[in-house]
């Protein structure tokens, strides 16, 4: 068995690294990706920045309230999703990772997991 | 400090049921032999998750958006098609039960026993990636309040001994009843994994439709909410489902269950033709 647990494993990471891994913003050596602190309460939502450069772009995501919360990148039609965090029980932080292209966005977050959310304007421009 | 205990027994849940189910079986049929299968497909599942959970959040390397939808989308249907088999060698291994073939269920057993571990892996896999994120991430909050993983931490047990009360009931259970309950269950949980595998797949962009809601009941049926969580961690009801999910999960639901209630029914344990397991829709 811990052979076929170390395959597992190595299986993982190799599909990672092949398709989705992306750069951690405290890991990336060159200082490159964006990171906003957004913090998100039971009744706002706020953004340390509402601008960033493309590319990689890390939301960091803290639950400053009572309820679970959620957070979005809309696309502009604040309809498509281009990225989304679940799951940020209150008092936890947790990151969403995104390949930004230069372009208009829109932020949500969602305490409480209903409704439309807390939502504002959010614009990526050229590196 | 509740939020994130609902967050942690949801997640708990999803896994706990089908392997106590599962554990349930294989005791009811005097087949514990087989039961460190299942240990080792959940000790498997749980050790992957939470070194490539740590690997995710302490690492140079995150996950994209993405990829973790598609990761999350894919295993779950994947678990489907491993639970919807399960349920059908479950009946199979019932009929013959209930007739004589000793050998018959011998040979049933053996066939599955690889799969066993699969099955086991996989119901706790699918969303283990996601579980352990968000363990991490309330352990990294530890420095300025232990709240969060503590929470989370009671969830999981809670799911843990929940899934132990029904393991308990369901052994009481006489074998037809059984069969027939827990198989009738495991067709109800796994389409729900199905439609959340399809919600996952739309929201990492592989399936259109994200915003085409069928029905929307957050209001009445508060996502947070204890008995949201309890609907959610048993068989994947989320109060906002999209057509999409809706329809696979009908796709889903009329055959196999018919299916599953016609082999039930069938009263000769006579070497039947075995229903092949079908996964409808979805991919």
């Amino acid at each position: 068995m811990p052979h076929r647990t170390a395959a597992l494993v190595g299986a993982a990471i190799v599909l990672c690294l092949a398709s989705g891994c992306t750069d951690n913003p405290s890991g990336s050596a060159d200082g490159t990706g964006a990171k906003v602190k957004v913090s998100s309460t039971d009744d706002a939502c706020t953004l340390s920045a509402t601008t960033a450069a493309s590319g990689s772009l890390v939301f960091s995501v803290t639950n400053d309230g009572a309820k679970p919360t959620e957070f979005y990148l809309l696309g502009s039609d604040g309809a498509d999703v281009v990225g989304e965090v679940e799951n940020i029980g209150p008092g936890v932080t947790r990151s969403l990772t995104v390949q930004a292209e230069k372009g208009t966005y829109t932020t949500m977050c969602k305490p409480g997991m209903v409704g439309k959310g807390i939502r504002a304007p959010f614009k990526v421009t050229d590196t | 400090m509740l939020a994130n205990y609902l967050i942690g027994l949801r997640e708990g849940l999803e896994a706990a049921l089908v392997v106590c189910i599962l554990v349930a079986y294989l005791v009811k049929t005097e087949r514990r032999d087989l039961l460190p299968r299942i240990w080792v497909g959940v000790a498997i599942a749980v050790s992957i998750s939470v070194a490539f959970g740590a690997l995710l959040t302490y690492g140079p390397k995150g996950l994209s958006f993405e990829a973790q939808e598609i990761i999350g989308g894919t295993l779950s249907i994947i678990a489907v098609a491993f639970v919807t088999w399960m349920i059908f060698w479950m009946s199979r291994t019932a009929r013959s039960l209930k007739g004589e073939l000793e050998a018959r269920l011998d040979l049933a057993a053996g066939a599955g026993a690889g799969a066993l571990v699969l099955v086991a892996m996989l119901a706790v896999g699918r969303e283990g990636l996601e579980t352990a994120l968000f363990l991490w991430a309330a352990a990294q909050a530890t420095g300025s309040t232990s709240q969060p993983l503590l929470g989370a931490l009671l969830g999981l047990g809670s799911a843990v001994v929940l899934g132990v009360l029904i393991y308990r009931g369901a052994v009481k259970l006489d074998l037809g009843k059984f069969f027939t309950w827990t198989g009738g269950f495991l067709v109800l949980v796994a389409a729900g994994v199905l439609a959340y595998g399809i919600h996952d797949l739309q929201e990492g962009g592989v399936l259109p439709g994200v915003n085409s809601l069928a029905f929307d009941f957050s209001a009445q049926i508060p996502p947070s909410s204890w008995y949201a969580t309890v609907l959610r961690g048993t068989i994947n009801f989320t109060p906002a489902t999209t057509w999409l999910q809706a329809l696979v999960w009908t796709l889903y639901v009329v055959p196999v269950l018919s299916l599953f209630i016609s082999s039930v029914r069938r009263p000769s344990p006579a070497p039947a033709p075995t229903p092949a397991p079908q996964l409808h829709g979805g991919s």
